[in-house]
């Protein structure tokens, strides 16, 4: 059935409903046991799901020799991309290990093998631009842009592991932009990211 | 970890100090309960309710992209928990309760209303015989005292719609409760 309203048959100062109202306004209190008992389930499921992590061990902080691909003619598509003021490119480049010499190295590498992909932002207007997604837990201020070559180009590259990824631009530390060449995701209230598969070693990024 | 901002306290879970999160069930525990016990009808449903929606937040923690809209974000959550708890409440009373009557005779109010306590319980059992989403829309408009706005984004329903629920809602509660306050 359709629902359709008309804006006058609401009386905004009916007293009754503030009357009603006022008496289910009363608060209420939970459980004094209920803290407890969530958090007895927050725990037992909170070490696999937000597992300690510390800045000074963080795997992307670990000595890597990053062989990229080249980016000939990136900024040139982005100078291009630059006439609808936003745009973003990832490309994925191999990372290998220093030390690949050991199988213990190697085998570590294999598992822990990223890609590192290329965000390219081009807006003349930008004065600052930050890259925020899921592999930085969305945290501001911790992905920066660097200004990159041709003017209103911005660019950072950042190792992703292989799978599905959210992101978004954020300008000027207020401007929440998905990316317009990008699939969407919209999160619960309906803010637009972006997605990004990574690939497999060796695969690019799409 | 007290006096952290919700920002904060969702940093920190997310980098593995998995106790914050308690900082965040503290400060919007009871916020969250009055919603759920006048949703539900029962505090052993809201508690259920609100134990649940507290998970979905803790795992979903990292898809909260502003953390300084922690309490929207939860609340939104609770809603969708309660909505979930009253259609079970719902088939629960199909199978149990039969006699619909027999409630509407139980609330419907005497002529003589004893006390201030009589009162309080021939609303919340009105509130009750309302359909679920008139009384989600009543409570986020008249007890929760939301705008329409921000009504439609934590239902997804349409700004008109809710304003007709909520309409609906008030000739329903005017109507179950005649006798309490005399029209």
């Amino acid at each position: 059935m359709a629902e359709n309203y008309d804006e006058g048959a609401v009386d905004k100062n009916d007293a009754f409903v503030e009357r009603v109202a006022a008496r289910l306004r009363t608060p209420e209190h939970v459980h004094p046991s209920f803290e407890k008992r969530v958090m007895e389930k927050v725990l037992a499921e909170g070490t696999a799901l937000y597992p300690k992590r510390s800045l000074s061990g963080s795997w992307w902080r670990t000595e890597r020799v990053f062989r990229l691909t080249p980016l000939t003619g990136l900024a040139l598509a982005a100078g291009i991309a630059a006439v609808i003021a936003v745009s973003s490119v990832a490309v994925g480049a191999r990372i290998s290990a220093r030390s690949q010499g050991t199988s213990r190295a190697a085998a570590s590498v294999r598992a822990d093998t990223v890609q590192l992909v290329r965000f390219v932002f081009v807006d003349p207007r930008a004065e600052r631009v930050e890259l925020v997604g899921d592999f930085n837990e969305w945290a501001r201020g911790s992905t920066q842009l660097k200004r990159s070559g041709a003017p209103g180009v911005w660019a950072v590259s950042v190792p992703l592991s292989p799978g599905r990824h959210e992101y978004a631009f954020i300008i000027n530390g207020s401007r929440w932009v998905a990316d317009p060449l990008a699939v969407k995701s919209s999160d619960d209230f309906g803010t637009e990211s972006s997605v990004i598969r990574v690939g497999p070693a060796g695969n690019s990024a799409t | 970890m007290k006096g952290s901002s919700d920002a904060e306290l969702i940093s920190a879970v997310l980098a593995g100090d998995i106790e914050a999160f308690s900082g965040l069930i503290r400060r919007y525990q009871d916020t969250c309960a009055r919603f759920a016990v006048r949703m539900l009808g029962s505090r052993v449903d809201a508690d259920d309710a609100l134990q649940s929606a507290f998970m979905r937040a803790f795992r979903g923690l990292r898809s909260c992209r502003d953390p300084e809209r922690f309490g929207g974000w939860l609340y939104q959550i609770v809603v969708n928990e309660c909505r979930t708890y009253a259609s079970r409440q719902r088939r629960r009373e199909l199978r149990f309760t039969p006699a619909t009557n027999a409630i509407e005779r139980a609330v419907a109010p005497s002529t003589e209303v004893e006390s201030e306590s009589d009162v309080s319980w021939h609303i919340e059992h009105a509130l009750g015989m309302l359909p679920a989403d008139q009384r989600e829309a009543f409570l986020l408009k008249y007890v929760e005292e939301l705008t329409y706005d921000e009504m439609a984004g934590i239902t997804g329903v349409s700004v008109s719609a809710l304003k007709m629920r909520v309409k609906r809602a008030c000739d329903g509660l005017r109507d179950l409760l005649e006798g309490v306050y005399h029209g």
